[in-house]
């Protein structure tokens, strides 16, 4: 019996030694089509401070859901300003430390096999393109790469026609994932997003005036505590960082 | 306080319950044989198939359909298979999402009929040979009707984790609405994005009458079932 207390208290320190984190590691909520990009950017942080980052990967949607419920996020960078204006008029950031940090480009996307070739425009032939099979694409109800799918697709007369052929995902990172696995023929996704998947080629990008242009903000969340929560930020909106974010097909705003 | 189901939840329920009901429906007559094989032969490896069957009650449900994804999908080798020659897709369909529901329920019914069967009293098979019956007529007319209560069980246990399937779904046919959009990838979805609680707790309420109800008339059939069989 003994014995078995004793296991019993061994294992719960041992969990709540896995919990805890220090106050100098930095929790950042961050959009699916950042991944490879802010991953590179966090070593780089890692390795010159010494701070620890950790990095969640969502639809912005989710992530803002999340931070509204309480989740412990010291950074939130959103894949459109909608969700950003959603978390600050819910007083969930900290003030003034908001920055417009990187723009992106719309694309559609076809498997790496595929010979498929389409030129966008007002009533391009994607659905006859499409025929029986599915459009991939984020949720176009909230997750921004979806959102802005919608509206390029709606202002060039083409969203009523595949409305009903289209393949949800979750996040953008989710319908770059279905047209690399040749499930669905056609996706659409950011630019820097087709450049990180050798499975997939574009077809062709989607016009900027087609769509509201793809910002994302970053800021402080209000909740943080983390000393190096701000110096992040400011060096993912520095100089210094900049050379990366383009390498990897990001527009870094001025 | 809005009104209990709004005119939508009524086209995610319907698709559930068709996915459920033909997901056990498809897996009956092999679940009964695989329970069969199960209690009453002895063969080299009948261990390894026992546990094979048992996969998905403790795989993660993400990994089934992975590997359903992996297997049926459009160019998997199974699938491409299925669409060239027999024009079946089961990617993005609601039949891809029946299909998940009946590998992950499929122990569960396989569990409920094998113990049934083995409870069936054996004696009474063999007087029914001894009479002149076949095989055949033996397992249709004694020890099927015997297991009843088992496969009324079964059943509705496939039926109540095939309503619940979530994992191996949405990594299957992901979460196309009308489709494949069955009652948890609903919720799952609400709880998405903000502001979509109502519907969620809305969609969850009705999940959880579901499942009561599910519950409530597997009992009431077993013990019917029970009863009428001889003592």
């Amino acid at each position: 019996m003994t014995m078995l207390l004793r296991a019993f208290a061994g294992c719960a320190l041992f969990c709540a030694a896995l919990g805890a984190a220090s106050a100098g590691d930095v929790v950042v909520f961050a959009a699916a089509s950042l991944k490879e990009a802010l991953d590179t950017q966090a070593n780089h942080f890692q390795r010159s401070t010494g701070h620890k980052v950790v990095v969640s990967y969502a639809a912005s949607n989710a992530l803002a859901k999340q931070i509204e419920s309480g989740a412990p996020a010291d950074l939130f960078v959103s894949a459109d300003v909608n969700w950003m204006d959603y978390a600050e008029q819910r007083k969930l950031l900290a003030p003034g430390t908001r920055v417009e940090l990187l723009r992106n480009v719309l694309v559609l996307i076809a498997p790496a096999a595929s010979s498929a070739t389409l030129r966008i425009g007002p009533q391009f032939g994607l659905a006859a393109a499409l025929g029986n099979e599915r459009l991939a694409m984020a949720n176009p109800d909230s997750v921004p790469a979806g959102k802005y799918g919608r509206s390029a697709l709606e202002s060039l007369g083409v969203w009523k026609d595949v409305d009903r052929r289209i393949a949800r995902a979750d996040n953008v990172r989710g319908a770059l994932a279905l047209v690399s696995r040749g499930e669905a023929p056609f996706g659409i996704v950011y630019r820097t997003d087709a450049i990180a998947d050798k499975g997939v080629r574009t077809v062709d990008a989607f016009p900027p005036g087609s769509h509201p242009a793809i910002v994302y903000p970053a800021a402080v969340t209000a909740a943080s505590r983390s000393a190096a929560a701000r110096p992040l930020l400011d060096y993912l909106a520095s100089p210094a960082a900049r050379a990366l974010w383009e390498r990897h097909g990001f527009v870094v705003a001025q | 306080m809005t009104q209990l189901l709004a005119p939508e939840d009524l086209g995610i329920l319907a698709l559930s319950l068709r996915v459920a009901i033909v997901s056990v429906v498809a897996s009956l007559a092999p679940a009964i044989a695989v329970a069969y094989v199960l209690a009453r032969c002895r063969f080299p490896g009948r261990t390894l198939f026992d546990a094979v069957v048992h996969l998905p009650l403790v795989l993660p449900p993400v990994v089934v359909g992975y590997a359903l994804l992996m297997l049926l999908g459009r160019h998997g080798p199974v699938g491409s298979v299925l669409h060239d020659w027999f024009g079946i897709v089961f990617a993005f369909r609601w039949t891809g999402a029946a299909l998940a529901s009946a590998i992950m329920g499929f122990p569960l019914m396989v569990r409920a009929i094998r113990l049934s069967i083995e409870a069936v009293d054996r004696r009474l098979e063999t007087a029914a040979r001894t009479l002149g019956a076949s095989r055949t007529r033996v397992f249709a007319t004694v020890t099927l009707p015997l297991a009843l209560p088992g496969i009324v069980t079964g059943s509705l246990l496939s039926f109540a984790r095939g309503l619940g399937e979530f994992g191996a779904t949405i990594t299957f046919v992901s979460n196309i609405p009308g489709e494949t959009q069955t009652l948890p990838l609903a919720i799952y979805t609400f709880t998405q994005v903000p502001g979509g609680d109502a519907s969620a707790l809305r969609l969850s309420l009705i999940a959880v009458v579901l499942s009561v109800a599910a519950l409530v008339i597997s009992e009431w059939l077993t013990r019917r079932a029970a009863r009428a069989s001889p003592a």
